[in-house]
């Protein structure tokens, strides 16, 4: 694997779990919990004549960013399309679970000084959901990382990463919608049905899952961004990943509430005022909708580098 | 004996006049005829038995004259002997199940290769031959001239002009080859203009236009995703780049259409550097826009492309780069495929891609028992051009390895162009890269072929790179040695594992396969980080933002 | 249509331990796999498990350990594959990788 300083270099998209995960945190800070020797996988793919996996496709561990802690999961959508099982779903919720049981022993321990060393869980997101061959469980696993997120609510943060090839999608983007703080890169994509799915159900007029392009501007980054589904765009590389969440765990814990999309009834209301503009705008294309909310050109968009981008793009303004 | 006043020797044109007289019915100004027209245009000067010309190849298509054609009354026009370059779409094959055309002469069908192996079977269609581009241009000028050509252009003017710009490709040898035997020409345009950027195809030589419903269609077939490159094909690009490029200085290339030679491509800045070979190879390309060449290009490893075709997003960075590609005093490239595959035959050293089947002698084939595939052009690059008089060092070195040739023509000195295939031992589902007979050979009897279909011969191929090593075939001093050293590097295929060992080491001692240790490459180096570009985002940032990727390869 | 499982064993004259107690690398993704090593006294013999939906092939595998173990040299050493329908050629490159990965030189240790 490429040491710490080279991994911050690196394409998020091109890296795999394990070195986005060693790369998210400080140099050397990083422990895998349940490595490839611990033997952790499917017990169930393996009855099914599947492919197994050591970590059974997610890697999860404790870094450090400064004084603080950092839960790191970390999905890889190599492994059947980054989907959760029962394994990787017991992994994914216990290391949330790891978080909240250390704020409360570094509570103990630094009665005065705790919020500065207050825990952060990142997630970094591969997935389409669901594993299908262990839906049951994996189903289960959804709704248990769910119920801890709502347990960890104005304790520790929850910050997602979505900048990966197979995007967030299925189950997963509930979840990631459901966490404090988004951060995306321009290769990212997140919602709820994959396009293929999409496609399949209203047909190939309403979506052509075949055109990529039109695929990404309507779950990619950018326009996530633009409709402040994602609080951050960074740069495809690990370290503006890493210098993103360094940003926000420094942040006011209350400021970062004010970054939800979901759990409070001003959410709701905000919600519900994004339905209403869907309704006004009727849009034909996602450009309709960045047009709308006051970029000129807004096809435009499209091909700007990362750098013009940011400083062209007008975002959605939420009150 | 006749009298002389009864022999007519005009008989050509004075049908052709006739036809085109009772198609001016539907001329509604100058040569345009409405497009609702069509078909009753095509079924007024179209006659049973004609040699009919499809435009079309591996990039544009002239597919509303073929949808058109499809659609007209069998009983009125049938046993057509279509004679054009691809059977490429569904319209081209409905018009055999229609019992509108009856014969093929061509020279790629990749996309319908099924269904034409399946036609054949049936009855339906009888090939005359499969031949590559050039060949079957050059019986165009023989004995498959076209009486009717159907065409595509972007533009017309009101005259007739034709404006084909960046995808040119076969229209002139199409239109020139109709034309001048007196034939009738109808072209399919995309829009009608007043003025075109400039004449590719001068008014005289064009008798109807029709402007489509919809513009012309053309595959991006050379644009090749970096995403999608594997690490096994950095370790043979690497191979190929050290143990061939290098090897023999090579300056003018032509790469195949796989992530092969896109991943040769991508590591010329990176890999090829770091070797030292810049302004030693590689300056000279007859090759089709490739996005993945965009790299090395802006890093000034290349001195000249020209293509066969144009490649669909590309317009604006070639026509930028008129110093590289060849570009009109208007500022739009023109592609010309008949000329592309003349330099491509002629002028280059050394023709490197991949292919689906080698033998146990060296002969490659795409097709396999059930699929019809055709050539396209690869073997004209894949093929020693025996006119070759010029002398270039690549050339000679390698003709001077070439042993066996000694027994051909004595002490003359005589070069060689390389050819040489980049073969994965297996290919997907463990399919064998390497076969002790080749599956063309059933193919040949399924669809009742003459001969089955190599594309490329034992005798013109000289290097294999395979990941287990590089076998240089020109090297070989008979075909026993030969025989051999492709077993040694097929890996673990049943013809692998006949190679026997202590052969193998005496090859390897010799010269004549190299591993990628005797090569000095570190196989855990061949990873991704080597690409110069990783994905199409990367590729458009390397053109300076002029490179315009079609929609499905966007991931942003 | 259980999981098939391949056990190979070889024992080569001069092995060399690898330097690092442990290295893994690889992804399970279709057509790749993983490859776990961990030195283990074997008496210098070399442990293999291979873990993979195919059959049929297991003297191909043979084949290709058999040939990194010799030609590396290596010995006192566990490998552990999950397979998902690799080419010989992705299995011989993420051995490689492997081998490189668990005798590199980490930075600590300069």
């Amino acid at each position: 694997m490429l040491n710490w300083e080279e991994l911050q270099e690196s394409s998020f998209l091109e890296s795999n779990a394990r070195e986005r995960a060693k790369g998210l945190v400080d140099k050397g800070s990083f422990v895998e919990l349940l490595n490839p020797r611990d033997r952790f996988h499917s017990p169930h793919l393996p009855v099914l004549g599947e492919a197994i996996a050591l970590d059974d496709g997610i890697v999860v561990g404790i870094g450090k960013i400064g004084i603080r802690p950092v839960f790191v999961i970390s999905q890889e959508g190599r492994f059947i399309g980054g989907s959760l099982g029962e394994v990787s779903g017991a992994k994914m919720a216990y290391t949330i679970k790891l978080g909240l049981e250390t704020l409360e022993r570094i509570k103990e321990k630094y009665p005065e000084s705790w919020e500065e060393r207050r825990p952060t869980v990142v997630i970094s997101f591969e997935t389409g959901g669901v594993r299908l061959h262990e839906a049951n469980a994996g189903l289960l696993a959804h709704a248990e990382v769910m119920d801890i997120i709502q347990d960890a609510r104005k304790k520790i943060p929850i910050i997602s990463l979505i900048g990966s090839k197979l995007g967030c999608f299925g189950g997963m983007g509930f979840v990631a919608a459901a966490t404090d703080v988004i951060i995306m890169s321009e290769f990212g994509r997140l919602g709820l049905t994959g396009p293929e799915v999409i496609e399949q159900e209203m047909g190939k007029d309403e979506f052509d899952a075949s055109n990529r392009a039109m695929v990404y501007r309507t779950t990619g980054g950018r326009h996530k961004y633009i409709l402040g589904d994602s609080n951050y765009l960074v740069q495809d590389k690990i370290n503006a990943f890493r210098e993103k969440i360094q940003e926000v765990v420094h942040l006011p814990f209350d400021q970062i509430e004010q970054y939800r999309r979901i759990g409070s009834l001003q959410n709701v209301l905000q919600q519900m005022e994004l339905i209403n503009e869907a309704l006004e705008i009727n849009p034909n294309d996602a450009i309709d909708v960045w047009g709308f909310y006051g970029n000129e050109n807004p096809e435009t968009l499209l091909d700007l580098s990362f750098d013009q981008f940011m400083q062209k793009a007008v975002r959605r303004e939420i009150r | 004996m006749r009298n002389d006043t009864d022999v007519v020797w005009d008989s050509l044109k004075r049908d052709t006049e006739q036809r085109i007289q009772s198609g001016k019915a539907f001329i509604q100004s100058g040569k345009l005829v409405d497009a609702k027209d069509t078909i009753a245009l095509l079924e007024t000067i179209i006659k049973p038995g004609d040699k009919v010309n499809l435009e079309g190849n591996n990039q544009k298509q002239a597919d509303f004259l073929a949808e058109s054609l499809c659609k007209v009354d069998p009983k009125i026009i049938h046993d057509l002997h279509m004679v054009q370059s691809v059977l490429a779409l569904d319209s081209h094959l409905d018009l055999f199940e229609k019992g509108i055309a009856k014969k093929v002469d061509f020279s790629f069908s990749g996309p319908q290769a099924n269904r034409l192996a399946k036609y054949v079977q049936e009855g339906k269609v009888q090939i005359g031959a499969i031949h590559t581009y050039l060949e079957l241009f050059g019986r165009y000028f023989v004995d498959l001239t076209p009486r009717i050509s159907m065409v595509a252009a972007y533009q017309a003017d009101k005259q007739g002009n034709l404006y084909t710009g960046f995808n040119t490709e076969d229209t002139p040898v199409i239109v020139e080859a109709t034309k001048f035997k007196q034939g009738i020409v109808i072209a399919q345009v995309n829009e009608i203009v007043d003025k075109l950027p400039r004449v590719d195809i001068p008014a005289e030589w064009v008798d109807f236009v029709i402007k489509a419903p919809k513009p012309f269609y053309v595959e991006p077939l050379f644009t090749r995703d970096p995403a999608l490159i594997t690490d096994s094909q950095i370790l043979r690009g690497m191979m190929a780049l050290k143990g061939i490029y290098a090897e023999y200085g090579v300056q003018r290339i032509n790469h195949g259409i796989g992530f092969d030679t896109a991943a040769i491509e991508l590591l010329l800045p990176t890999y090829g550097e770091e070797l030292g070979l810049k302004g030693k190879i590689c300056s000279y390309f007859v090759l089709n826009p490739h996005p993945t060449l965009i790299p090395a290009i802006e890093t000034g490893w290349v001195k000249s492309v020209h293509s066969f075709g144009g490649e669909l997003g590309m317009e604006d960075y070639v026509a930028a780069r008129s110093d590289i590609f060849f570009i009109g005093p208007d500022g739009t490239m023109r592609s010309n495929r008949a000329f592309g595959q003349t330099a491509g035959h002629y002028a280059l050293d050394m023709f490197i891609g991949g292919t689906l089947q080698i033998d146990q002698y060296g002969n490659s084939s795409t097709a396999t028992a059930s699929r019809v595939t055709g050539f396209g052009g690869a073997p004209n690059m894949g093929a020693d051009a025996k006119g070759r008089r010029h002398s270039t060092d690549s050339w000679l070195k390698c003709g001077n390895e070439y042993t066996m040739n000694h027994q051909l023509v004595g002490d003359i000195p005589r070069g060689k162009r390389l050819v040489v295939q980049l073969q994965e031992t297996f290919r997907e589902k463990r399919a064998p890269g390497f076969i002790e007979k080749l599956d063309a050979w059933k193919l040949a009897e399924n669809a009742g072929l003459e001969i089955p279909p190599v594309m490329i011969y034992s005798d013109d191929l000289t290097h294999i790179v395979s990941e287990v090593g590089i076998a240089y075939l020109n090297r070989c001093a008979d075909m026993e040695e030969r025989k051999a050293a492709i077993r040694a590097v097929a890996g673990y295929t049943e013809l692998g594992l006949l190679a026997d060992p202590k052969e193998t080491r005496k090859l390897r001692q010799k010269g004549i396969v190299k591993t990628p240790e005797d090569l000095g490459i570190d196989v855990s180096r061949a990873n991704r980080s080597l690409l110069a570009a990783k994905n199409m985002k990367e590729i458009v940032e390397w053109s300076k933002g002029l490179y315009n990727p079609p929609n499905r390869y966007r991931n942003w | 249509m259980a999981l098939h499982e391949i056990n190979y064993q070889l024992l080569i004259e001069n092995p060399k331990k690898i330097r690092k107690e442990w290295a893994h690398i690889g992804v399970v993704g279709s057509g790749d796999l993983e490859v776990l090593m961990e030195r283990k006294d074997l008496n210098g013999a070399v442990q293999v498990k291979v873990v993979t939906p195919v059959t049929g092939f297991d003297f191909i595998w043979n084949r290709v350990l058999e040939s990194f173990i010799t030609e590396n040299q290596l010995g006192d050493l566990l490998i552990e594959i999950n397979d998902n329908n690799a080419t010989p050629i992705v299995v011989s490159i993420r051995l490689a990788q492997a081998l490189a990965e668990a005798n590199r030189v980490e930075e600590e240790e300069i």
